[in-house]
């Protein structure tokens, strides 16, 4: 037989052990925990929100970091180019003096 | 088919044990004598009965502190229910939890459609065994009394009643899928009625007829092939 188990004349649940999980306080504070405001609880609690926000922090990171790097290389190409064309412009200009 | 529900087992149960009388809301028979077996879960209730119900609902969806009073009376029914499904205390336990979690986080969206709130709890407490299932390699614990698997026999038309027989129908039985096995369970294993089988499975009470008649004809036709 696959897939079920067949209990014939059952015994009934032990009166003990429905009591020990009947337990109304418990609920109530599952049923608490769950429908409370994001912001009430701590945002560690929600460990997929909390990896989630990690990795977008990480992320924005990374890209800013790599923007800044961007930005000042593309500065220095920037700052060369106008070198090399001054020091042209001035070659030009003593060329024709002489 | 058989109806012996409708003899001596709806007893009106209320939370604290007692028996009330009044016409119940699924066959109209009164409640007489007593409950042949508590532990079946009889949710069969009078008018009164769930329009009080009603007023509890409304005061808990306000005050979900209020929900302790219908949890201190379906407690053990739910409990007995999912027990039945997976022979563990401690299991049925943590499904019971659950369930009733859940029940208090939807009670909002509950409608009231004049039935008792003790099916939506039966409902959602089937779903967690499902789940609870689906998550586990264990096999479905199916529980049936000895005369449960008899009046199997004699539905499927068998006449003989042995040992051999009943292995026979048992093994007929394990080939049924678990929608339909639920069916079984509900119907025949716990003798519900069929409004209340069509109610805890989210059908409706034809619909339950005539699926629950599929599956004996199943039975039947597998029967004959043995020639039992």
């Amino acid at each position: 037989m696959s897939g079920y188990k067949f209990n014939i004349d059952p015994r009934p649940p032990k009166e003990e052990k429905i009591a020990e999980h009947r337990d109304f306080g418990k609920v109530m504070h599952n049923y608490k925990r769950m429908t409370n405001p994001l912001y009430r609880t701590p945002l560690y609690r929600y460990r997929k929100i909390f990896l989630g926000l990690l990795l977008v922090l990480v992320v924005a990171f990374i890209v800013s970091e790599y923007g800044e790097e961007h930005e000042q290389e593309m500065k220095q190409h920037k700052a060369d180019s106008i070198r090399t064309a001054d020091s042209v412009a001035k070659k030009i200009e003593r060329d024709r003096a002489h | 088919m058989k109806q012996s529900d409708a003899t001596g087992l709806h007893g009106f149960l209320t939370g604290n044990g007692k028996q009330e009388t009044g016409n119940c809301i699924f066959c109209g028979s009164m409640a007489l004598g007593a409950v042949n077996n508590p532990d079946l879960n009889r949710y069969h209730q009078t008018k009164e009965q769930i329009f009080n119900e009603s007023q509890i609902i409304e005061e808990a969806r306000k005050d979900p502190g209020r929900f302790g009073i219908l949890y201190e009376k379906y407690y053990r029914q739910i409990f007995v229910f999912v027990f039945r499904r997976t022979g563990d205390e401690d299991i049925a336990g943590d499904i019971v939890s659950d369930a009733f979690l859940k029940a208090m986080v939807a009670l909002p969206k509950f409608e009231f459609k004049g039935l008792p709130f003790s099916a939506w709890l039966f409902r959602i407490a089937l779903n967690e065994v499902n789940m609870y299932y689906r998550k586990s390699s264990r096999d479905r614990v199916i529980s049936l009394d000895q005369t449960n698997l008899t009046d199997v026999i004699a539905e499927a038309g068998g006449e003989k009643e042995s040992e051999e027989n009943r292995q026979l129908v048992m093994k007929l039985l394990s080939t049924l899928t678990a929608e339909e096995m639920q069916m079984m369970e509900l119907r025949f294993f716990e003798k519900r009625a069929f409004a209340e089988v069509g109610e805890i499975l989210g059908i409706t009470e034809n619909n339950a007829k005539v699926k629950t008649y599929r599956i004996i004809d199943k039975l039947k036709a597998a029967l004959k092939k043995t020639d039992m």
